[in-house]
């Protein structure tokens, strides 16, 4: 049986600008947008609502209404970035979000009791995270279908409402049409048979909404029952999370600049801590009074939801590196990255933080040089010795696919015990003496056991082709060691010593 | 690390041996055993000698392994080593001195064997010779006793196990059980 949450902000716009700058929440705030000839009211906060300012009228007429009107200017920026962080918001409670537009949010609520409780409790996890991210005035429904959910969400009266198994019906009775969203010729149509709430619609006979109406008709029939109409689309987040922080005032110098690089980090590491992520890259854009733009990229040694070293490292960096202007708008991106939890499992194999891990291979890499660190990757390849030194990052998430550092079943018994070759690199050159093609001295020593010839070739299209024999031989000194004949060269070089 | 239990945690091994006696083997026995249980290891290379197509027939997960290659240089072996033991969360940490394995002072060793204590590392040291004295828990020396080679004819054309002992010279406490004897080729 399908469940669906639906998390709903009222008035988002307004929201958003709320979320960018807190104390504004307690005025009454209006976000206005210039038009070709007048500037108007796109949102405004309830406390404005109260004295008739509504999305569409003009600023001045806004002000008249409401001399205490706070107007700051609509920043795409802002609502692209509230939105997403809505949407990280309830990922931390389900990997499966569906973006329903702006302020808006399903939540595929299937299997969610188990991990926090009955639906109301999901309802509350829902509505912490959203506050987490700004957005304290948030509601959230639970429902049978989105359409039941949404509605519920937008007339309920707490902040969390459950609309029990069945009942979706029942609980969209009351609302109006308007709370579906119809096209308006439909809603007049509707509203001049006398039809004003979606429980009337829903009582109309099917088939005669289907003659006269055709599948607007239908389509509206199914939503005031509550079914949804269209597929569940998830929602999948970006590469890279962005916040940006419009300027009333230029800014010229780097103190003042931290203090806004700091509210923006905030707002960016709130969303991390939602979505149990941290990031491990900083992009820093910052528009200039001049009309050019200054960037610069951070990247963090450790991954980190930090608002404090983060500044740091960007204040720093931008010491080094100042902008040739000041400073009108600042935008900063962060690299997500899943964070490793600090503890492992109960049963899990100790492993090193991951702070002391960046710190002892940074000063590996300082000690032996960058390239003579790592874990060794093998080439898929059958060249003697092909592989590939790569950043040692070992496997840390229990139970994930395929990157899971957990016990691996034993292999046959063949393998447990197997003699490895240490390799001599480069291979040294060696004077083989031969008797009847097999070796009989290596460099002066006796051979007193041998076995091969082993013939492996490659890249015989290529220029880089190679040819050779491999042996196994034992010498007098007891060394068992593998030799190997190149066939384009016709010399001999020892390859390793088996140990 | 059961099938290599000898080997404890907090404190320092040595493998010797003389080359092809089986001393590489074992050691790469131990990194399997800790690799496949999904723990952290580290092998310090002085020589450059790992062969990683080996150790994977023989079961080691590379992904769980760091390898420090020193190019020959053993006072940055040794510095490396330092480094890593004071580093908790390594399971094992592996030291390749090789064949010319440098003297260690008295101070080094017992520095290094204060420092697995403290973060419950397994330092194993494989050289040619005893290099960390009476800072070492457990010492174990390996021969190669037999190899055995075979082939269709007359003349063998693979080599197929070799065949070592393992004798403990010095123990802090009976170790925990034999090494294994024969090693497939």
């Amino acid at each position: 049986m399908s469940r669906f949450a639906c998390l709903w902000v009222e008035c988002f716009v307004a929201a958003a600008v709320e979320r960018s700058e807190p104390a504004l929440r307690a005025a009454p705030l209006a976000v206005v947008a210039p038009a070709p000839s007048v500037t108007r009211v796109v949102d405004a906060n309830p406390a404005a609502r109260e004295y008739g300012v509504r999305a569409g009228v003009t600023e001045t007429e806004a002000r008249a209404r409401c001399p205490t009107l706070v107007s700051r200017p609509f920043v795409r920026e802002h609502v692209a970035a509230a939105r997403h962080a809505l949407l990280e918001a309830a990922l931390g409670v389900s990997p499966r979000v569906e973006d329903g537009g702006a302020g808006l949010v399903y939540v595929d609520a299937v299997g969610l009791t188990w991990l926090h409780g009955d639906p109301a409790a999901v309802g509350r996890r829902l509505v912490s995270q959203a506050r987490g991210v700004g957005f304290p005035g948030c509601r959230v429904a639970l429902a049978g279908s989105r359409t039941a959910a949404r509605v519920a969400a937008v007339r309920a009266a707490e902040p969390v409402m459950v609309v029990p198994p069945g009942a979706e019906r029942a609980a969209l009775a009351g609302a109006p049409l308007a709370a579906l969203d119809l096209a308006p010729d439909l809603v007049a149509t509707l509203e001049g048979w006398g039809v004003r709430t979606l429980g009337e619609l829903a009582a109309l006979p099917r088939d005669g909404l289907a003659v006269r109406l055709g599948p607007a008709g239908l389509r509206a029939h199914d939503l005031a029952l509550g079914h949804d109409r269209d597929p569940f689309c998830a929602w999948t987040p970006p590469p890279f999370w962005d916040e940006a922080q419009g300027l009333e005032w230029e800014i010229d110098s780097l103190g003042a600049l931290a203090v806004v690089l700091d509210a923006v980090l905030g707002r960016l590491c709130a969303r991390l801590v939602a979505a149990s992520l941290a990031a491990d890259a900083l992009d820093v854009r910052l528009e200039l009074a001049s009309g050019g733009h200054h960037a610069r990229a951070v990247a963090l040694a450790v991954p980190m939801c930090e608002v404090k070293p983060m500044l740091a490292l960007l204040t720093l960096d931008l010491e080094a590196h100042p902008p040739a202007a000041a400073v009108t708008r600042v935008t900063v991106s962060a690299h997500p990255v899943r964070a490793r939890a600090g503890q492992g499992g109960l049963w899990q194999p100790p492993a090193p933080r991951l702070r002391d891990l960046v710190a002892v291979l940074a000063r590996l890499a300082a000690l032996v040089g960058p390239d003579n660190v790592g874990s060794p990757r093998l080439d898929d390849s059958h060249r003697p010795d092909a592989y590939a030194l790569t950043a040692f990052a070992p496997p840390d998430e229990p139970g994930g696919a395929g990157g899971e550092r957990t016990p691996r079943p034993d292999p046959p018994l063949s393998d447990a015990h197997r003699l490895v070759l240490r390799r001599v690199r480069p291979a040294r050159r060696v004077a083989v003496a031969t008797d009847d093609e097999r070796p009989s001295r290596v460099d002066g020593q006796r051979v007193v056991g041998c076995a091969g010839p082993w013939r492996a070739s490659g890249a015989w299209w290529d220029v880089q082709a190679w040819a050779r024999d491999e042996w196994d031989v034992a010498l007098g000194d007891g060394t068992l060691c593998r030799l190997a004949r190149d066939l384009t060269t016709d010399g001999w070089s020892l390859d390793g010593v088996y140990d | 690390m059961e099938d290599v239990a000898w080997v404890r945690r907090g404190e320092i091994t040595e493998i010797i041996g003389r080359p092809s006696s089986g001393r590489t083997s074992l050691f790469t026995a131990c990194l399997r055993a800790v690799t496949r249980r999904g723990a952290i290891a580290a092998l310090v290379d002085a020589d450059q000698t790992f062969d990683p197509a080996s150790a994977t027939r023989a079961g080691v997960d590379l992904r769980c392994l760091l390898w420090v290659r020193c190019g020959g240089r053993r006072d940055l072996a040794l510095r490396a080593a330092d480094l890593l033991v004071r580093c908790p969360g390594f399971a094992l940490i592996g030291l390749d001195l090789g064949e010319a394995p440098p003297r260690l002072p008295l101070t080094l060793a017992f520095r290094l064997k204060f420092a697995v204590e403290r973060t419950e590392t397994a330092l194993l040291i494989v050289s040619r010779r005893r290099v960390t004295g009476s800072g070492a828990s457990l010492v174990v020396e390996t021969e190669r006793k037999a190899i055995a080679w075979v082939g269709p004819g007359p003349l063998p054309t693979r080599l197929a196990a070799a065949r070592t002992s393992a004798r403990v010279l010095r123990a802090r406490r009976p170790p925990a059980a034999l090494p294994p004897e024969w090693w497939s080729a």
